[in-house]
C-alpha cells in the first residue's frame, strides 16, 4: 500500500520540481548564447597575448622615462636647494664643488673669477688641477690660452667639447645680471664616467644661471654684516 | 633588504640632502666624518645600513670600516660604499675591508635602491 505524502509537502515537492526544470531551461539558455570576449581560435589567442606584450613593453620604457626624469629633476632641485642654502661664500664654493664632483663627475675643475681691473680671471676653487700640465692654471690665475674657455669667458656662452684648442670638457659662464663674471670649467672627468651625459647639460645650465648669484648674494651678505659688526662695537663704544 | 634606518656618512652636505630626497621612507642619520658615524652607529643599535664615503676629514672610509667590522656588535650592520672612486683596485679594497656592495658616484635613485635591494638583511 502507498503511503500517502502529507498535502503541504507533496506542495514543496512540487514547487522544488518547477523550479528546477526553470533552472534546467535557463542553463540551457545560458550554453545557446555566445560568449563575450570569448577567444575563438589560437591564432585570436597568439594575437590577444602580443598585443598584452606589446602594452608591458611600452609601459616599461614609460616607466624608465619616468624613473630618468624624476632622477633629473631630483639633481636639480638638490643643486638649487644646496646653492641658496646658505649665506657663507665658503659653503657656496663648497657646494658648487660637490655639485661638480657628486652629480657631475668632475676629477678635475676650476673656478674662475674675473679680477676687479678684468684683465685676468683668478682661481677661486680647483680641484685636481696638481695634474694640470696644461700650464694653463698657475699662480693663481688662469694665464689664458684654452679656446674653449676664452670663448666662453668673453661671450659668456656654455660649451661644451670636444671642441679645437681645447682639452677642457666643458666651459660654464657664471653670470649676474647678464654680466659674465667667471667660468666653471671642467677639465676631466673620473674614469668610470666616460662623458657628459644629456641631462648633465640641465646642471650645467643651473650652475650657469644660480651659481653665481649665490655667491654673490652670500658675498654681499657676508660684507654687510661684518659692516654691521663694525658700526655695533662703534657705537658700544661711544655709549662707554 | 628593506632599511628603516639607514646611517649616512659623506662629508658632503650635498650627498646627504640627496639621500633625503632619494630615501624619503627611510630614517636618516647624519655623520659627516667615519669618527661621527662610528659614534652614532654605536649609540643606534637599530641602524640597518649604512651608506658610506671613503674620502673624509678625520675618519675616512676604509678606517670606519676596519673600526667597525672589528666591533661584533657593528660589524653585522651591511655597508655600501659610495664614491668617486671606481677604480677596480679601489673596490676590492673596498669590498675587502667588510663593505657589502659598491657604488660609483655619480649614481641615480634607481641604482641606488638596486644596489639596497640586492642586499640581504642582517
Amino acid at each position: 500500500m502507498k503511503e500517502e505524502l502529507p498535502p503541504r509537502l507533496t506542495s514543496a515537492l512540487d514547487e522544488l520540481r518547477t523550479t528546477l526544470d526553470r533552472a534546467a531551461e535557463l542553463a540551457k539558455q545560458i550554453e545557446s548564447q555566445p560568449k563575450p570576449n570569448a577567444p575563438s581560435t589560437a591564432a585570436d589567442l597568439q594575437s590577444r597575448l602580443a598585443d598584452a606584450e606589446s602594452d608591458r613593453l611600452e609601459l616599461s620604457a614609460r616607466l624608465a622615462d619616468y624613473e630618468h626624469q624624476v632622477g633629473r629633476l631630483m639633481n636639480l632641485y638638490v643643486a638649487t636647494y644646496q646653492l641658496h642654502a646658505t649665506l657663507d661664500p665658503a659653503e657656496v664654493q663648497s657646494t658648487i664643488a660637490e655639485i661638480a664632483i657628486n652629480l657631475l663627475g668632475a676629477e678635475r675643475f676650476v673656478l674662475l673669477f674675473w679680477k676687479e681691473n678684468a684683465t685676468q680671471c683668478e682661481i677661486a676653487l680647483s680641484q685636481g688641477l696638481e695634474a694640470d700640465k696644461s700650464g694653463m692654471y698657475t699662480g693663481g690665475v688662469y694665464a689664458g690660452g684654452d679656446a674653449m674657455v676664452d670663448a666662453t669667458l668673453s661671450d659668456g656662452v656654455l660649451r661644451i667639447g670636444p671642441i679645437a684648442g681645447s682639452d677642457a670638457v666643458a666651459a660654464v659662464p657664471l653670470t649676474v645680471q647678464g654680466t659674465t663674471v667667471g667660468a666653471l670649467v671642467l677639465l676631466r672627468l673620473f674614469p668610470h664616467k666616460a662623458a657628459l651625459k644629456p641631462e648633465d647639460r640641465d646642471l650645467l645650465d643651473l650652475i650657469a644661471a644660480h651659481a653665481a648669484s649665490a655667491l654673490f648674494a652670500a658675498r654681499v651678505y657676508s660684507a654687510t654684516d661684518r659692516k654691521l659688526k663694525t658700526l655695533e662695537s662703534l657705537v658700544k663704544l661711544v655709549r662707554r | 633588504m628593506t632599511p628603516r634606518k639607514v646611517l649616512v656618512v659623506d662629508d658632503s652636505k650635498l650627498l646627504h640632502r640627496m639621500y633625503e630626497v632619494m630615501l624619503r621612507q627611510v630614517v636618516l642619520l647624519h655623520a659627516y666624518d667615519g669618527q661621527g658615524g662610528i659614534d652614532l652607529l654605536r649609540k643606534n643599535p637599530d641602524i640597518d645600513l649604512v651608506l658610506l664615503d671613503l674620502n673624509m676629514p678625520i675618519m675616512n672610509g676604509l678606517e670606519f670600516l676596519t673600526v667597525a667590522k672589528a666591533d661584533p656588535q657593528l660589524a653585522k650592520v651591511p655597508v655600501i660604499i659610495v664614491t668617486t672612486e671606481g677604480s677596480d683596485a679601489q673596490t676590492k679594497r673596498g669590498l675587502e675591508a667588510g663593505a657589502n656592495a659598491y657604488l660609483t658616484k655619480p649614481f641615480d635613485a634607481t641604482r641606488l635602491a638596486h644596489v639596497i635591494g640586492s642586499l640581504e638583511s642582517p
